[in-house]
């Protein structure tokens, strides 16, 4: 069943302990395999962000999410999925009497509760996991609705007693624009998810509303950017030996940044090659080009700033983090290490730790190199502390509101005096 | 959401018909044909049209006080044969398929002597059998028709209330135009409740449904309704091809410090209009404890960014926390709905006036 293996190293990667990471020489690490994951979306958020992580993989011929597995509470919901197959797909609390298929209208405290009920279901779901060919596990939810974050911190327990790897929480916080109950929900969930995962990885809804989208579209670009960051993080250095250059990423590399524990956030950018020139040409976004003078190694510190300072996916003061990682990806001939090195050093000054590891993802055929940062367990996050007061009002007023309800509406339906009777 | 309607009275009746007109007229399907009408008075079920034969319940037949024609008005008399018949009423349950709903509705008019004598009792029984939510959509009288079914009205909404997880009214006096008869408005006043009732309540049930992006799902409709009390409806609609007026663009403009898109302003303009329509039941509107809004229309129409906005604006303007809003996509639909569901309200001069009134008939 591959449960619960005698040591928390997988055992296919025996190099381990000869090229950690801290013997490497300027923290630039040696190849090792790439990372390979467990993957569940819990809830609509949860399951979508799944989606185009896969299909983000399938794009990029990437191999990161070895599992993927859906779990809602809504029928309908678990109907939208394009990339994870159907029988992936786990309903829970049809049989609930306060969701039955239907959702559990962004109750949390009943999202946790169907996840209780259905714990069996969920386990029998990991069945056909085998858990030696996977290096972590990764749960992702939105944590403002009721499935996500109720039944979300719910499964993480049960994956944490029934595996060792590390499993890490990719969450989404509600927009302050979303309203008090969201927020409440998030503010509770969010304790639950950073204490039961190994990190927490955090989207802030806030930070990344566009414009001009209809609700179709919903938050499919915001899905999009996202998994684009956690898959081109994750997947770092899965290429085979014979394109692995000396400063290789590797996954021992990304699972001991992430081994803070706490929130975390990522920071990315890309820039199209010019095919031609085999440079980096026009770069996309909202930064301006650089010189056409610079020189590559230039052109790569100027990227990995740019990631940092770009949207990260939650807003937070970088020099708050303990630790850092850069993973640099795309075509090996752009690749300098010079300017790697330099943009490690620069982000060790802003993050204001000697903690930062950074490596190469050679991606032969890739249009755009692209600059990833995990910003690990960060602890100054402003849009967090809102979220908190935002809560505490909204669980103040939902309080008052509750204890007052019934007498209102005896008032509403009875005249002062008494003097009517009702009629049964 | 599924749900099963029970109409109770001549006006209940009526209503239940005229839902089921709409139903078997549309591409959805919500009660599947689970419905019941019960009447004293055999002559109300010659004017139902949808409601099947087998479903017409004539109450308190073989009691001579009754005798198949009515209750004259006296719900104390109805509420005690019903009482009595107890058990040939629970018998008719058996023909709804409760377990493919998610709710019911016992529809009733609070002044008449069945719907507000009887009604209680069929909500009281309903929940004594099933675990579902027993929900009542309720008719207020009008001020002009006479003391006693005012009193009625007050009398049969404590019951109502009391005994069911919900009460949706919609208030006749509001609505009716003084200007001609009552009795030939009722179909009117039907096509509007009826509307705005299925704009909630059976919103996503189309046969050949969109996934909505962000379904409205039963579980979340229920949540509303779940504080139980008295609940109000609003709504608003506008043709697709209905420009917004620059005066839209420039209020939103100088609100937000930032132009929204055409969109936007058309969403959020309309999320307003419907809050602040006439509702069914007139009330404060910041006295609501949850309230839930619905989007209807072509897809590419519903700006995200408008109805976020939208239902952060309704969030503030009824000071509570609980607003949960969905979608209904509609791609092929030229025009766009906005409907609007306030759950407990519970400052409502409509229904203080109706007690003041119901107090002087009572004491006079």
């Amino acid at each position: 069943m591959g449960r619960k293996p005698p040591t928390t190293c997988p055992s296919s990667r025996p190099e381990v302990e000869t090229h950690s990471p801290l013997v490497c020489e300027q923290g630039i690490a040696n190849s090792l395999p790439a990372m390979k994951l467990a993957t569940i979306g819990i809830g609509n958020a949860g399951t979508k962000i799944l989606d185009r992580m896969l299909e983000f993989e399938y794009n990029t011929d990437r191999n990161l999410c070895r599992h993927a597995l859906a779990i809602n509470t809504a029928r309908t919901d678990l109907a939208k999925p394009d990339f994870v197959p159907e029988d992936r797909r786990v309903l829970i609390g049809d049989t609930h009497q306060k969701a039955k298929g239907h959702g559990v209208g962004g109750d949390v405290d009943i999202g946790a509760d169907v996840a209780k009920t259905d714990i069996e279901e969920i386990r029998r779901a990991f069945d056909d996991v085998e858990i030696h060919d996977v290096d972590a596990i990764l749960v992702s939810a939105g944590l403002g609705g009721g499935t996500g974050s109720g039944a979300g911190p719910v499964v993480i327990d049960e994956l944490q007693k029934m595996y060792d790897e590390p499993v890490y929480g990719l969450g989404v916080l509600p927009g302050k624009y979303e309203g008090g109950r969201p927020a409440l929900n998030a503010a509770r969930s969010l304790q639950s998810f950073v204490t039961n995962v190994d990190n927490f990885i955090a989207f802030d809804n806030d930070a990344w509303r566009m414009r001009d989208q209809t609700i179709e579209e919903g938050y499919e670009d915001m899905n999009r950017e996202l998994a684009t960051r956690i898959v081109t993080l994750l997947a770092a250095g899965e290429q085979d030996n014979t394109e692995v250059a000396e400063n290789a990423m590797d996954s021992s590399d990304i699972m001991r940044t992430l081994n803070t524990g706490g929130v975390s956030s990522i920071g990315y950018a890309s820039s199209k090659i010019d095919e031609e020139a085999g440079l980096i040409g026009k770069f996309r976004g909202d930064v301006q080009d650089f010189d056409d003078g610079a020189t590559d190694a230039a052109k790569i510190k100027g990227l990995v700033r740019r990631a940092v300072n770009s949207r990260l996916t939650i807003p937070c003061e970088v020099s708050s983090a303990d630790r850092a990682l850069i993973v640099l990806s795309g075509p090996p001939e752009t690749f300098a290490r010079k300017g790697l090195e330099s943009a490690r050093q620069w982000l060790e000054q802003e993050a204001d730790t000697v903690e930062v590891l950074a490596g190469d993802d050679p991606r032969e055929n890739a249009s755009e190199l692209s600059a990833v940062v995990l910003l690990s367990n960060v602890t100054e996050t402003p849009r967090i502390k809102e979220l908190q007061s935002q809560a505490v009002d909204a669980q103040e007023k939902i309080k008052a509101q509750d204890a007052v309800r019934e007498q209102e509406i005896e008032e509403l339906i009875t005249d002062d005096d008494n003097e009517l009777d009702p009629v049964i | 959401m599924k749900f099963a309607l029970v109409g109770v009275g001549g006006a209940g009746c009526r209503l239940v018909d005229q839902i089921l007109q709409v139903e078997q007229g549309s591409d959805r399907s919500f009660s599947g044909g689970n419905v019941l009408a019960y009447d004293t008075d055999k002559s109300v079920f010659e004017t139902l049209d949808a409601v099947p034969l087998d479903r017409h319940v004539l109450v308190g037949d073989t009691h001579e006080a009754l005798g198949g024609t009515g209750t004259d008005g006296d719900i104390d008399q109805a509420a005690a044969v019903a009482q009595e018949d107890r058990d040939e009423l629970h018998r008719e349950f058996d023909k709804l398929d409760l377990h493919e709903m998610d709710a019911v509705f016992v529809v009733a008019g609070l002044g008449g002597g069945t719907g507000g004598g009887v009604g209680p009792v069929i909500v009281e029984a309903l929940t004594s059998v099933s675990e579902l939510p027993i929900y009542v959509l309720g008719v207020l009288p009008t001020k002009a028709e006479n003391g006693s079914v005012t009193l009625n009205a007050a009398r049969s909404l404590q019951s109502f209330v009391t005994h069911g997880d919900n009460t949706i009214l919609f208030d006749n006096e509001s609505w009716y135009d003084e200007e001609s008869p009552l009795a030939e408005q009722y179909w009117t006043l039907n096509e509007t409740i009826a509307q705005r009732l299925l704009a909630v309540f059976a919103a996503g049930e189309r046969q050949s449904a969109d996934i909505a992006e962000n379904r409205l799902d039963t579980s979340d409709v229920m949540r509303i309704m779940e504080t139980g009390g008295v609940s109000t409806l609003g709504y608003a609609e506008t043709d697709v091809h209905n420009p917004t007026t620059l005066f839209q663009r420039l209020r939103a403009l100088f609100r937000n410090g930032e132009e929204d898109t055409t969109d936007a302003i058309r969403i959020k303009a309309l999320v307003k209009e419907a809050a602040e329509s006439e509702l069914t039941l007139p009330c404060d509107r910041s006295s609501t404890e949850r309230a839930l809004v619905v989007l209807s229309g072509p897809p590419h129409l519903c700006s995200r960014k408008g109805f976020e906005k939208a239902r952060q604006w309704l969030e503030e303007e009824t000071d509570t926390v609980v607003v949960l809003a969905g979608d209904e996509p509609r791609p092929t639909a030229d025009d766009l709905r906005v409907s609007v569901l306030f759950s407990n309200v519970t400052t409502v001069p409509r229904i203080e006036a109706l007690k003041e009134d119901a107090v002087l008939t009572e004491t006079s």
